[in-house]
């Protein structure tokens, strides 16, 4: 069942616009939205919570078009990164105030209350007025005050980029158990490719006020739609020549480099193809894989706290892998080194043609 | 003057401007002795003038409140055609000098059709203690404006935008948010509007006229008593001026409202 779609939605917001948004998201389904800076993610959800007009376009919540309803009358709640706890309430006030509406009686508001707390892990702060509390904390009871009514649709922009690693890894799983518990309906704005990964069904990547794709993580993930989706998912992407045709799998020419792809096409085509970075494989001895294995030149080592990027060159091709530190070590990789790579077929997406 | 650093020549310069000031409050207190203070108090002319001047200035206080609140938050929310120029007629009373709108309002209340149709539902306000109130109001309104809109301003909107998705409405998002985030801005707003009123004398004198014991406050006590040569009386309302303000002043740096005055 469809709960929110939006048609066609565009919106001026003095110099900056939002063009002609389409977007289904299903019940219970988690949408995460992303994309640079500037690219219109807070203005496309606050303009489906109803804090901006559009001028053109419609938005249907579960079958109602709420296009000019008033934020209080359409069911959805949002959660802002810098957590908004009114200051002059306590934990538990905040998060009443939030159920007020919906639940009149004044002891079911209470087990909602203790029920929302336990599963939030803050029942041990509802007396305590927000500012003492820590961000992970503020934002749990944020999180709390926005659901405890059952919005249709719950709305979150880059809920985790106060906090730090440790506390966002605990608040996701948070987020993952409240979502099930409470089967909400989520469209939550990121700039984390790690929130993508950890939580979401599907993803918008935006751009310049357009969504310029939309779909399931792995479909976006694997296939981008243009070289800025490719560039901002940074997945390495790669253009040959498919030489032979062995049963369904082909031998494709990047260069001078044979590739094994999976892929019904035949031969004499070029192709688009594209590899994550993860997908790559390296080792010191040449593994006996035939095809799809070559050799290349660490060019350079990027550190990235417990991973390693390694930009790896062979004639005109540079792939970008990812390795833990530990790999690298035990490899003992170095500038300049040479190395095996092997890609398996099944990991390597070929551009839609 | 070489040898001085610039930043100590700034200090010096406040002191000694401060300490000027500070003469002239304390000669003013010195003019006369306690016994022609309490003397001062108990005539009838400074206990009318006296609760004239708290009657009106807590009406006018009161007014310039109830009607800043919803300007100040138009100004610091909302768009809309001609702010600027709403904005600007609304800060003149702050520039002008107050004599001059004194004689603004002698006309508009005394020469135009508005005068005739408040008159014909029997409102007096040029001469009368009703003028003192709408003279303290228009000079109080812009200073209430300033220090609410800031503290409007200072208030993250978000906050509004949550509690709107959680089901309120605007009004109530007002009055269970909004207002209560801007108590300090509200208290010390109160507190200028209750100084400046106050103090008005420019204004009042010419829209409400000075009468003796009709429409005399406290700056007009002042003044009648200095002009018939009457001076523990004109220092003794001096002095109760001065004592407002300073509880004014203590209470816009209690309440921090002193970041809002900007």
């Amino acid at each position: 069942m469809e709960m929110i779609r939006l048609e066609n939605l565009s919106v001026a917001l003095g110099q900056f616009h939002l063009r002609n948004i389409n977007l289904a998201v299903e019940k219970g389904e988690y949408v995460c939205i992303i994309g640079p800076t500037g690219a219109g993610k807070t203005v496309l959800i606050e303009t489906i919570a109803g804090f901006h007009k559009p001028y053109k376009g419609r938005i249907i919540l579960d079958g109602d078009d709420i296009t000019s309803k008033p934020p209080e009358k359409r069911g959805i709640s949002i959660v802002y990164q810098d957590y908004m706890l009114f200051p002059h309430m306590t934990v538990y006030e905040n998060i009443a105030y939030g159920a007020k509406k919906k639940i009149r009686d004044k002891r079911i508001l209470e087990e909602e209350i203790e029920r929302i707390a336990h599963i939030m892990g803050i029942s041990h702060l509802l007396n305590r007025k927000p500012e003492t509390l820590s961000g992970g904390e503020q934002q749990r009871v944020a999180i709390a005050r926005a659901i405890i009514s059952k919005p249709k649709l719950l709305l979150m922009d880059e809920p985790f980029s106060a906090l730090d690693t440790r506390t966002t890894e605990k608040l996701r799983d948070f987020v993952k158990r409240v979502a099930t518990e409470y089967d909400l309906t989520i469209i939550h704005v990121t700039h984390d490719i790690v929130d993508v990964w950890s939580l979401a069904d599907k993803v918008a990547i935006m751009n310049n006020g357009t969504i310029i794709q939309y779909g399931e993580v792995e479909e976006v993930f694997s296939k981008p739609a243009d070289d800025f989706v490719a560039e901002f998912i940074d997945i390495n992407i790669l253009e040959g020549e498919i030489t032979e045709v062995l049963g369904e799998m082909v031998l494709v020419k990047v260069g001078d480099t044979i590739l094994r792809v999976k892929t019904n096409t035949t031969t004499g085509h070029r192709i688009r193809i594209f590899i994550r970075p993860e997908d790559i494989y390296i080792s010191n001895t040449p593994p006996d894989y035939g095809p799809g294995c070559f050799r290349a030149v660490v060019e350079k080592i990027l550190e990235n706290g417990p991973y390693v990027q390694l930009f790896l060159s062979r004639n005109n091709i540079v792939l970008k892998a990812v390795l833990t530190r530990g790999y690298v070590r035990c490899l003992g990789l170095a500038r300049g080194k040479h190395v095996y790579v092997y890609i398996r077929p099944e990991n390597v997406r070929v551009a839609e043609t | 003057m070489a040898f001085l650093k610039f930043s100590t020549l700034c200090i010096i310069i406040a002191l000694m401007v401060s300490l000027i000031l500070f003469s002239a409050f304390i000669a003013l207190l010195v003019m006369i002795t306690p016994t022609d203070f309490i003397r001062s108090l108990e005539t009838k002319e400074m206990q009318y003038s006296l609760r004239l001047t708290i009657t009106t200035s807590l009406t006018a206080t009161f007014l310039a409140i109830i009607i800043g609140i919803p300007v100040a938050y138009a100004l610091a929310r909302k768009e809309f055609p001609g702010k600027n120029l709403v904005k600007t007629i609304l800060d003149l009373p702050m520039a002008m000098p107050e004599i001059v709108l004194g004689i603004t309002l002698l006309l508009l209340f005394g020469h135009t059709p508005l005068a005739q149709l408040l008159s014909m539902i029997g409102i007096k306000i040029v001469f009368s203690p009703l003028g003192i109130v709408v003279a303290q109001f228009f000079s109080a309104l812009p200073y209430t404006l300033r220090i609410l809109s800031s503290s409007y301003e200072t208030i993250n909107p978000r906050y509004e935008l949550v509690s709107r998705s959680l089901g309120y409405g605007e009004l109530e998002t007002f009055v269970r948010i909004t207002l209560p985030l801007s108590k300090a801005g509200l208290i010390a707003s109160t507190a200028v509007a209750f100084a400046r009123s106050v103090g008005a004398f420019g204004a009042v004198l010419i829209l409400a006229g000075g009468i003796y014991m009709v429409t005399e406050t406290l700056p007009i006590t002042l003044y009648l008593n200095i002009s018939y040569g009457n001076l523990s009386m004109a220092v003794s309302a001096g002095i109760l001026l001065i004592i407002a303000s300073f509880i004014t002043i203590f209470i816009i740096e209690k309440m921090g409202g002193g970041k809002l005055w900007r």
